[in-house]
């Protein structure tokens, strides 16, 4: 039963109608409706209830300016506070009112109306600020919140950005759109059209105008086909342009493409020009209770007959201070509306006004001052502008025009500036600060042109209504009134911004698209001055609100972050390895467990069997680059704080890199290859970071010296055999170089053939025990694996993860970046300052460490910990004096299971903390002190024999 | 498929980086003569592609079986300190993506403009895929991208994904 | 999003390349200059309102390190002073 569905008429499609359920009531509309047209056309103007009193509210608007009509839809396309007016109607469409139970009709939450006092402009503000938010949060949030979110993604379907260039991005298909985009199309130019509606036509689709003699929409049609024809240009509809950015970088967020499975896909669009044509938004007047249901923007009114053939109320009002709601009236009665009066608050109407509605009174110079009924309109109080008897006119609509505002929006995240126009008593688009045009209704020309049988525009703004009764709400969304910013000026909130914030008009979901233009006219009659000179706040995006999918695009589940796999993550995968990211992206095993076992059984186990036997881990992500060129060694001299220009071809040196105020960047070792060829290995972490510098220094630093820096990161793999059998297993292997001690010693490295393989084998160690690393191409790593795994089962080799790497090197006190690193430690506070070279003169970092190191502080030094009783301790947990509260003296940077003394190992940083070996230092827990010994940072194989080995 | 496109990992390449000044490099070994003088340029003799990537920066790419051939020609190892010659085969992942789509669903991840007007049969270039420096270049009816080796899981799985 | 000039690859999407910093005098020779001259160097970061020369690095690019000026308070890119380098 759409009662008030007129029997022929609109742009809907009477062959389909669709079911629907609003409130838990079924209903029915038709294709090409809006759920607010389809709930006019069902009689149902009730549908949300205020965000702060809770006061009945009904359909305003039209389209993306609607500030009342909040629903919230249920199922598979759930989602909060959606106008309803910006909803296409679809079978099995689910939706309800927001912020009423158990409905709009009885909302227990009214009550609030009557505390209304209580809770004034500024609430928030003082609420934010006395005593404490929390207090109140959760109660306001019941009380006062819209919809709730979505707690689940939804249910089908998927969304996509995608980037694109144009030479010209019109936006708004409108008849300035359309004509802008044909030209440039005709011109040859890539062109993007971007429309908000579902159909192109942008206000002529609500109207009954003509073109040239002909319909308009004829005109639209012809225009589109146009266009469609063209392959120079792209036409958008149901997308809308939300942002404008630097550059002239724009954002449009495009609504159910025509694309299976994709429900909404965001554009990012470079365009060498703009030009917004995005028309122009209705204003509302400020009268008593304009909040009231079936008080309705007359534009929207217009469409409702027109567009949707909907009869949005029986007996209308029309109030206007401004030739456009004239045809409103005209199409109105047109649409079987009877209309009772036109209350106009100017002197004069023209006669082409007058004819449009010949048989209907005109109440010039006349103002609403009040609306009667309770959850719907039955009447309007009307009375003379320059005072004296009102009168009672009954009727169910109030149809409301308060002129016209260009849709500024785009232009002004674009940082344009704005005019006030005196004659349209709006805001214009005035310098531009990027290739951006404004035409059409948004650049102020609200009428179409003579070509049309459109009326010209005339207007004389009205602020507000001075004999308002009841509540005159400027923002109808935030529920904010003349009097809210009455006393935000009285509290000296005295700018526009601050008044914006103070009462948080303009502030909604809506941002104050027909009523800021009110706020700026309600401060400028308070402050006697012009709106020109008040200002409007600034615009920024989205301009209408952008579900967060389509901003994400596909980054969700498994890709919300890119991941990387060496060649052996199938292997660990099937061999049920705990897989996780370990640093730079890197999906890696942190251990392999065995049935039964539990996490700390499996790294006892693998540490004992490198410590006692043989384990192999990969240690393909190393950062690894070649660098090439007669200036290497001083290039490395400057960059590392010891000196690798001495190195000789074949060897391998530890080093560490400082940035230039001093802090530890990375460490890893170098190896030279030849005179002019060598190697730079980076800890995984800091491999594109090690990059980014290196490559500063030298285009920026030295451009003119001879040196080339290539990453072959990816071009090396490793497996790294470690442990007392490493040796018998690397023969065991078949290796084609001399692996003895003295042939191939610690940080030594030769190039060879291993299982066949072509080969770089180096000696380093991060574990402490006999290593060999042995390098190869990721397509012969697969191959290397397996072959040490098979060669491997006589020594019964263990494949090491993440975890037990983690407790060998703590084990050994050998630091890791992050951990003992922490920005504030120096290499001679780690005990390693035998690394800072006093023969070079300067390098990175030398100096800002020894300016630090001449204060008088003490330094935070490494040391090793050992919990009495024996017992873990979470890492960074503080040290403090007797474990009492006072100021830290330190803290503990990791703490381990050691297998080789059955006991928790820990490192620390502590001040003064080499002297003090041997002492009881105290772990300040929350709930309890844990006393530890301090010991030298190395709890294993201090000499270093065994890595040696 | 939504979209009409077809992606394929490709199987390795043999790469080699090359930089320096073109005509040391071209001195150096006769293979590299011809190297594109223009920015972002790629000049192709049969399945050999020279692909000019950055200042003094030079990509040579060709089938993996030329790989030995070419390490023999253009001998890294001896080359003079002027030039720098690193055989990188393994460290890029190529995909193929051809079809009429090929190019819709290259913009999902790539902010590069594709126009053919713009980015030509010639053009190759280091740019941004998913987050990622990813290689593009044109090839009969469609792209080939090329990501770091490891990120070519991820990325097949973005594509996949995309093409849903 | 900026649309950033990389010498070697023109106008870019700001996606593809890294911050770099705003430009710093040269580096002294810290062994010739005072110790204070020496910190102002290091803490010392040109922040101002309007123009201001950076470095940006076109690391998902061909790898240049590039110099712009941009204005920021606008993200304008512009025209460098003219006794600037």
């Amino acid at each position: 039963m759409q009662g008030d569905r007129l029997p022929e008429g609109g742009r809907i499609d009477r062959a389909r109608p669709l079911s629907f359920t609003f409130n838990g009531r079924a209903l029915q509309g038709y294709d090409g409706d809006t759920l607010a047209s389809a709930l006019l056309a069902n009689g149902i103007h009730l549908c949300a209830r205020s965000f702060k009193y809770h006061r009945p509210r009904g359909i305003v608007g039209l389209g993306v300016e609607e500030p009342s009509a909040l629903v919230e839809l249920l199922g598979d396309d759930a989602s909060g506070n959606r106008p309803a007016t910006t909803i296409p109607l679809r079978e099995g469409l689910v939706a309800q009112s927001v912020n009423c139970w158990p409905g709009p009709g009885f909302d227990l939450g009214a009550v609030t109306q009557l505390i209304g006092r209580f809770i004034p402009a500024g609430f928030y503000y003082k609420t934010f600020k006395w005593p404490n938010w929390h207090l109140f949060e959760p109660a306001i949030r019941r009380a006062a919140g819209l919809a709730a979110a979505p707690t689940e993604p939804p249910a089908k379907g998927h969304f996509e950005n995608r980037y694109a260039h144009c030479d010209v991005l019109v936006a708004g298909a409108g008849p300035a759109g359309l004509q802008a985009a044909l030209e440039a199309a005709r011109a040859g130019r890539r062109v993007i059209l971007a429309d908000e509606g579902v159909e192109a036509g942008g206000g002529l689709l609500n109207r009954r105008l003509t073109i040239s003699g002909a319909p308009a929409l004829d005109w639209v049609a012809g225009v589109v086909a146009e266009l469609e024809a063209m392959p120079n240009v792209t036409h958008l509809q149901n997308a809308t342009v939300w942002a404008y950015r630097e550059h002239n970088y724009l954002m449009v967020n495009e609504r159910a493409p025509d694309h299976p499975g994709l429900l909404e896909r965001n554009w990012r669009i470079r365009a060498g020009e703009v030009i917004c044509a995005t028309g122009a938004i209705e204003r509302m007047l400020v009268f008593g209770n304009n909040d009231r249901p079936g008080v309705m923007l007359a534009s929207a009114a217009q469409a409702y007959v027109n567009r949707f053939g909907v009869r949005p109320g029986k007996r209308a009002v029309v109030f206007t201070n401004n030739s456009s709601a004239y045809a409103v009236a005209a199409d109105l009665i047109s649409g079987g509306v009877e209309v009772a009066a036109i209350i106009d608050s100017r002197a004069q109407v023209s006669e082409a006004a007058r004819a449009l509605v010949p048989n209907v009174e005109i109440l010039t110079g006349h103002v609403v001052t009040t609306t009667r009924g309770g959850r719907a309109l039955k009447g309007v109080e009307v009375a003379p502008l320059a005072g004296g008897a009102s009168r009672r006119i009954a009727c169910d609509l109030l149809a409301q025009s308060g002129g016209w505002n260009p849709a500024v929006h785009l232009w002004s995240q674009s940082r344009g500036t704005l005019r006030y126009d005196e004659t349209l008593a709006t805001f214009l688009s005035d310098k531009p600060a990027q290739a951006v045009t404004c035409v059409g209704a948004a650049n102020g020309e609200i009428a179409l042109d003579d070509d049309s049988d459109d009326l010209p525009y005339a207007i004389e703004p009205l602020w507000r209504v001075e004999q308002a009764r009841g509540k005159a709400f400027l923002d109808i969304q935030n529920d904010v009134t003349v009097d809210d910013v009455h006393l935000a000026l009285r509290e000296g909130y005295d700018t526009v911004e601050h008044v914006k914030r103070y009462t948080t008009g303009g502030m909604g979901i809506d941002q104050g698209k027909t009523g800021n233009i009110n706020i700026i006219g309600t401060v400028a009659l308070a402050q006697g001055a012009a709106p020109g000179e008040i200002g409007t706040t600034t615009f920024r995006a989205p301009y209408t609100p952008v579900s967060f999918g389509a901003i994400g695009g596909l980054r969700e589940e498994s890709v919300t972050f890119p991941y990387r796999h060496t060649p052996i993550t199938e292997w660990n995968h099937a061999r049920g390895a705990f897989m996780y990211e370990a640093g730079a992206r890197w999906r890696r095993p942190g251990y392999f467990p065995q049935a039964g076992e539990s996490f700390q059984e499996s790294v006892n186990r693998e540490c004992r069997a490198v410590r006692q036997i043989v384990g192999v881990y990969d240690g393909s992500p190393l950062g690894t680059f070649e660098l090439k060129g007669r200036d290497v060694g001083k290039f490395l001299d400057h960059l590392y704080t010891n000196i690798m220009s001495t190195l000789s071809p074949g060897q391998v040196r530890y080093g560490m890199m400082l940035s230039d105020d001093g802090l530890i960047l990375d460490d890893g070792v170098v190896l030279r290859l030849s005179e002019h060829r060598w190697i730079v290995s980076t800890s995984t972490g800091h491999a594109d970071a090690i990059h980014a510098h290196m490559e500063e220094q030298r285009q920026t630093c030295f451009p003119d010296w001879n040196l080339f820096v290539t990453n072959v990161t990816s071009q090396w793999n490793n497996a790294t055999i470690c442990g007392p059998r490493a040796r018998a297993l690397m023969e065991a292997l078949g290796a084609d170089v001399d692996l003895a001690p003295d042939a191939l010693p610690f940080m030594g490295f030769a190039d060879g053939q291993v299982a066949d393989l072509p080969a770089r084998i180096v000696r380093v160690s991060f574990t402490g025990e006999l290593s060999f690393e042995i390098n190869v191409a990721p397509r012969h790593m697969r191959a290397l694996w397996e072959r040490i795994m098979e060669v491997g089962a006589a020594f019964d080799i263990t494949p090491v993860g993440s975890e037990a790497n983690h407790v060998l090197r703590v084990e050994k006190g050998f630091l890791s970046l992050g951990h003992e690193v922490d920005g504030t430690v120096d290499p001679f506070d780690l005990g390693m300052g035998w690394v800072m070279s006093k023969k070079k003169p300067d390098y990175l970092g030398k100096h800002a460490v020894a300016l630090r190191r001449a204060g008088t502080r003490d330094r935070r030094e490494l040391v090793g910990l050992r919990p009495e009783p024996d017992q873990m301790i979470p890492e960074g947990a503080p040290l403090t004096q007797g474990g009492d509260r006072k100021p830290t003296e330190g803290l503990v940077t990791a703490c381990v299971f050691s297998v080789v003394h059955d006991a928790w190992v820990g490192l620390a940083l502590l001040e003064n903390g080499q002297a003090r070996h041997g002492e009881i230092v105290h772990v300040r827990l929350t709930d309890r002190t844990i006393p530890a010994r301090v010991t030298a940072p190395v709890h294993y194989d201090p000499k270093g024999e065994r890595l040696r080995s | 498929m939504a979209y009409d496109v077809e992606i394929l990992r490709l199987s390795p390449f043999a790469l080699f980086d090359l930089k320096g000044a073109a005509e040391a490099l071209e001195d150096w070994a006769p293979e590299l003569s011809g190297l594109p003088g223009d920015p972002n340029a790629l000049a192709r003799n049969g399945e050999v592609l020279h692909c000019h990537v950055g200042p003094q920066h030079w990509l040579l790419r060709a089938p993996l079986e030329e790989e030995n051939r070419l390490d023999a020609a253009l001998r890294p190892n001896t080359a003079p300190p002027e030039i720098s010659l690193v055989r990188v085969s393994d460290t890029l992942t190529f995909f193929r993506l051809t079809g009429p789509d090929a190019g819709e669903v290259l913009s999902i991840g790539c902010p590069l403009d594709l126009l053919p007007g713009v980015f030509g049969d010639t053009a190759v270039s280091f740019t941004e895929l998913f987050g990622l420096k990813a290689l593009v270049l044109r090839c009969a009816g469609g792209f080939e991208i090329a990501v770091e080796q490891s990120y070519g899981d991820m990325i097949a799985d973005y594509l996949a994904r995309a093409t849903v | 999003m900026m649309n950033i000039p990389c010498p070697f690859c023109g106008a870019r999407n700001e996606s593809e390349f890294a911050y770099g910093g705003p430009v710093k005098p040269d580096r002294p020779d810290p062994n010739a200059v005072p110790d204070e001259d020496w910190t102002a160097y290091l803490t010392r970061v040109p922040n101002p309102l309007g123009p201001v020369q950076e470095r940006w690095h076109h690391v998902r690019g061909c790898g240049t390190w590039l110099t712009i000026w941009r204005d920021t308070r606008t993200h304008d890119i512009v025209e460098g002073p003219s006794d600037a380098g």
